[in-house]
């Protein structure tokens, strides 16, 4: 009876194994270091905008200069340069819009490297609904929509209509088609999951009591009939809950949509918003299945560029505005320079505040709106990876929009998917993720006090999953951290008081933001810009 | 002793379970259904080492001596299996029959292991112990062996390397043992020998992994390879033996000098002879020059312009020897401008008008190349041609593939072009498709209208090439477009049922 092998030594075998793996996944780290990158940190100027919270640069700004416009706009992100562009179809061009950075564009801002142009935010536009008017005649007279057919459809530009493959799903350890779940789902998953899209079908067709659609884009044409505004009283998790929606893949999928739309999750999501992501878009197209989407390698930064070239001589950038006041019928705008520090002023009719409505509590004297504290920004980072070569990856081959079942992001979107080259070459994937799971501001604070390498590592850890070998292949990594990101459409936000007074001029100030809206996409941020410039051109040819 | 023993327990069955993931990951990789791969490997498997058990009794005498053999053994088979499988696959005709012995013979070795293993142990432990300590080792060596393999293994080292690396373990048991019973052992010195310049193989193995995976695909040629280079492109490669060249792109045939000339015939003549007067071709791929050569044989032809995507290639085809005398220096005359650029991206930029646009792209296998099947290319070309001008179009099998043949046809169609779809027999090919689309109907030629010194395209031959047998025409109508990339799917789905078939 020699040597029986005593627990305390099986566990000291086990303890053996476990530290052997360990060992050897170090080794291999350490002899596969994980490739240096250069990684930058971009952004929204934070500390230029910050300025605006320390309130003595109101106090010590003395202007220097005074100039006189007819309208001022504030800000020169899509509704800002929706509201010129409309002024100027009508005959204005004695207008500034202003805008902080160095770049117009806000959540529509794009970068360009010596790969090629990618996207900071907004990326895509839904080809428009038959109610979405103002977005019609923008895209036909920038030639998106080239012309119709005979049945009157809308015929596209189809290099600019997403190109197929569009969407990929990584789950269950390969990528298949689209991105509703598909492999290794049981019987009753499925069953959910189609009668979950039946149910939204319903809704998309569905007309209230007033005869106006229960979901229209922009959202102030939907009905009014309260059988569907009480959706906005409960939560998208709620309603999943009420019409028994449980299965793990469905609700996996509204809140990715939730998340990807609204930057926030099932359980802040107001129903009708949720709902509208699904039920809202009507769009159909001569050349295209309904419901398609247009984009660009710059994403929404395309339609940017475009407004820039109509609105180059109204365009103001490094221009802070501080203060906007009324006296006697006109509006002054104290602006601040943000290079050289220096004060002006612009007199003007009009201002059309176009800046994201927190800011208007800082900036707006003796504002009437009271609740700025009430509106909820969800944080975002975005990146933008230039790679070698995208690694192979099994199933489905690479998609516009490139998702996975198990991650907290909401994965990548090829820049180049668009080109119509045949070379393989290196390209740009922007990745977005949504600070969704705490309260905005602690996850605001998260997002700041990481650092770039931190970011980069979580980052490229997340995008192993799909692509063990991802981390070889980056040239570079762009971060972009948005602090206020998106406006969440949380519960009773867009059918409460809070919307509808934020709606309301203040004197000569109209607004124009898709914080107006409650929902952060460039149809809204259209639609307060053209009602707004409207609103102006009424009032400017009635004084 | 007896621990250096128990933890040889413990290497062994990490070995052999690696082995056993080995076989069966190549096998969905290569045959594709991972389920039915996996579970017919193990199974193979366990019953393997089950037979290995049942032969552990015919082991009389010296079980230690018969043990250092079946380590140098497993380590020999299992550290090269990897590589054996992706050398061999290219080459055997039944893949199945390779893997399924391959899994047998290390089964059975391993089914020899814990047999003698316990034997040599049985006077060094009472049974009780025995059975409890060797396999308690052998389990926990299944589980790290389980645990490795997916996290570190197949991600940081690979197949191959892996399969080198544990066959290195069980010669590293081999010779640990060879030293334990060094006494009793006879043919000791032989028996160390052949361990040693087995690790010296299988270390060469594992440092040379990636020259193997090159072989591996090297041989995939039949012919000796006389040429091959890496372009930013495509991988070229040309082989030749005496009555034959042929040119692969990306391990794909693009043609055979015995019979390309009734593929570039057949593109180029039934839409030329039939032309009043062409003067300006356009060639949109077809960097080779061999459907510039026959477009040569008119003398109406003022230029020629051709775009190709890769330099390379047209040099290859503008100096080598051998080349240009297949394509008779055909992109050297002086009435052919080539240009580098892609096809899609230039022709939107084309002021220029041409009477005949000649596309022979690579087949719609992927995305990018579906785009140049879409109905937005063909309206691109459509814009750069002369009022009366033509396109034809290299549309691949109406065999093999016919609804995506017919798609061709389809999208050609919806942009406007009358079009005359045919098909001819190249052997090395099969029966190949090609569309005409025309602004103005088609009319084939009348047989004097057609070049001197043709050997295939006749007046009566062309007859024969527009007639479609049942089994070619379409099951499906669809128009391929950028947003729909309708004839990848469909080219994916028909091609793939003949992949056994190559």
């Amino acid at each position: 009876m020699s040597t029986p092998i005593s627990r305390a030594m099986f566990l000291r075998g086990l303890a053996g194994c476990g530290i052997a793996v360990l060992v050897s996944k170090t080794y291999m780290e350490w002899s596969h270091p994980s490739p240096k990158f250069p990684c930058r940190l971009l952004g929204p100027s934070k500390e230029i905008g910050h300025l605006l919270r320390n309130h003595n640069v109101q106090e010590t700004g003395k202007p220097t200069t005074t100039t006189s416009t007819r309208v001022t706009i504030v800000g020169g992100g899509m509704g800002g340069l929706s509201a010129g562009w409309w002024l100027k179809k009508h005959g204005v061009d004695d207008f500034v819009i202003l805008d902080l950075e160095q770049d117009v564009g806000g959540n529509s801002s794009c970068g360009k490297n010596d790969i090629g142009q990618y996207p900071w935010g907004a990326h895509y536009v839904p080809i428009c609904n038959p109610e979405s008017v103002y977005v019609r005649q923008f895209f036909e007279e920038l030639g998106i929509i080239q012309g119709h057919n005979d049945a009157g459809l809308n015929i596209y530009d189809e290099l600019m209509l997403c190109h197929e493959p569009q969407e990929r799903l990584w789950k269950d350890g390969s990528f298949h088609d689209g991105l509703v779940p598909k492999r290794g789902l049981q019987k009753d998953e499925l069953e959910e999951i189609a009668r979950f899209f039946k149910t939204v079908v319903d809704y998309r067709n569905a007309t209230g009591g007033d005869g106006k659609l229960a979901f229209a884009i922009p959202l102030d044409l939907s009905s009014q009939d309260p059988k569907y505004l009480a959706l906005d009283k409960i939560s998208m998790e709620q309603w999943l809950d009420d019409n028994n929606f449980r299965t793990k893949p469905l609700r996996w999928y509204v809140n990715y949509c939730c998340r990807d739309d609204y930057g926030s999750t099932l359980t802040n999501v107001s129903a009708w918003a949720g709902i509208h992501y699904f039920a809202g878009r009507r769009g159909v197209a001569a050349n295209s299945e309904p419901n398609s989407v247009i984009t660009w390698p710059q994403g929404n930064g395309f339609l940017v560029e475009k407004l820039k070239g109509i609105l180059s001589k109204q365009i103001q950038i490094g221009s802070l505005v501080t203060k906007v006041s009324q006296e006697d019928s006109r509006v002054n705008t104290t602006v601040m320079d943000s290079k050289t520090r220096a004060y002006r002023a612009i007199s003007s009719d009009f201002v059309i505040f176009a800046a994201p409505r927190f800011v208007g509590a800082r900036v707006i004297a003796n504002q009437k709106f009271s609740h700025s504290q009430h509106l909820s920004y969800a944080p975002w980072m975005v990146a933008n990876i230039s790679l070698k070569n995208l690694p192979d990856a099994r199933g489905l081959a690479p998609a516009w929009d490139n998702v996975s079942y198990y991650s907290d992001s909401l994965g990548y979107v090829m820049a180049n998917h668009q080109e119509i080259t045949t070379r393989s070459k290196p390209n740009v994937i922007t990745y977005y993720y949504p600070l969704s799971e705490n309260d905005p501001k602690v996850s605001r604070q998260a997002l700041y006090t990481a650092n770039p390498e931190e970011w980069s590592q979580r980052i490229v850890a997340d995008l192993q999953k799909m692509h063990p070998t991802i981390a070889n292949e980056i040239i570079s990594m762009d971060l972009w951290p948005w602090g206020h990101g998106m406006i969440r459409p949380s519960v009773g936000f867009i059918w409460g008081d809070v919307r509808k007074q934020m709606k309301d001029r203040d004197g000569n100030i109209v607004f124009a933001h898709s914080d107006m809206s409650g929902m952060s996409n460039f149809e809204e941020a259209q639609y307060h810009g053209v009602e707004a410039a409207k609103t102006v051109l009424a009032g400017l040819s009635s004084g | 002793m007896t621990y250096a023993l128990l933890i040889t327990a413990f290497v062994i069955s990490t070995c052999g379970l690696v082995y056993e993931l080995i076989a069966g990951t190549i096998a969905s990789y290569l045959l594709g259904d991972s389920i039915t791969q996996f579970s017919t490997v193990i199974g193979v498997y366990l019953f393997s080492m089950g037979i290995g058990s049942f032969l552990s009794r015919y082991v009389e005498k010296n079980v230690a001596f018969t043990f250092v053999q079946v380590e140098l053994l497993i380590g020999l088979v299992g550290g090269s299996s990897a590589s054996l499988l992706f050398l061999l696959f290219e080459h055997v005709d039944n893949f199945r029959i390779l893997l399924y012995s391959l899994v047998s013979i290390i089964g059975i070795l391993i089914g020899l292991e814990i047999p003698l293993l316990m034997r040599i142990l049985k006077e060094r432990l009472d049974f009780k112990e025995l059975v409890s300590q060797v396999f308690t080792f052998d389990y926990i060596g299944a589980l790290l062996a389980s645990l490795l393999f997916p996290l570190i293994l197949v991600p940081y080292l690979g197949l191959i390397r892996t399969s080198f690396l544990f066959g290195l373990f069980n010669l590293g048991v081999a010779i640990w043992t060879i030293h334990l019973f060094r006494e009793q052992l006879p043919w000791k010195n032989s028996l160390r020998t052949t361990a040693y310049a087995l690790v010296i193989a299988l270390v060469c193995g594992f440092a040379f992994a990636d020259k193997l995976t090159g072989i591996a695909e090297a041989s995939a040629y039949p012919d000796p390879v006389i040429y091959s280079t890496n372009t930013p492109y495509q991988r070229i490669v040309i082989t030749g033996s005496t009555k034959d060249l042929r040119l692969f792109l990306n391990g794909n045939l693009q043609f055979s000098s015995r019979d390309e000339y009734r593929y570039h015939e057949a593109l180029v003549h039934p839409a030329m002879a039939s032309m009043n007067n062409p003067q300006d071709i356009l060639v949109l791929g077809g960097g080779d020059g061999l459907a510039v050569r026959e477009l040569l044989k008119y003398p109406s032809v003022r230029s020629i312009t051709l775009v190709d995507l890769d330099k390379r290639m047209i040099d290859l085809f503008k100096e080598q020897v051998l080349l240009t005398r297949l394509n008779g220096g055909s992109l050297n005359d002086p009435k052919v401008s080539v240009i580098i650029n892609d096809a899609f991206v230039w022709l939107r930029s084309v002021p220029k008008k041409f009477d005949l646009a000649i596309v022979d792209f690579p087949d719609p296998s992927n995305y990018s190349l579906g785009k140049l099947y879409s109905d937005t290319f063909y309206k691109s070309l459509k814009a750069a041609l002369k009022p009366d001008g033509m396109v034809v179009v290299q549309s691949t099998s109406p065999y093999y593939a016919k609804n995506s043949f017919w798609c061709v046809d389809k999208t050609l169609a919806s942009v406007g072009f009358h079009t005359t779809p045919y098909h001819a027999y190249v052997p090395s090919f099969g029966d190949w498709g090609y569309v005409i689309g025309s602004l103005a109907p088609f009319k084939p030629a009348d047989e004097k209208r057609y070049p001197p010194g043709l050997r295939y395209v006749s007046d009566a031959t062309v007859a024969q090439m527009l007639c479609f047998a049942k089994d070619m025409l379409p099951t499906v109508s669809s128009v391929n477009r950028l947003n729909n990339q309708a004839l990848v799917h469909l080219f994916e789905s028909e091609w793939s049922e003949y992949v056994d078939a190559h």
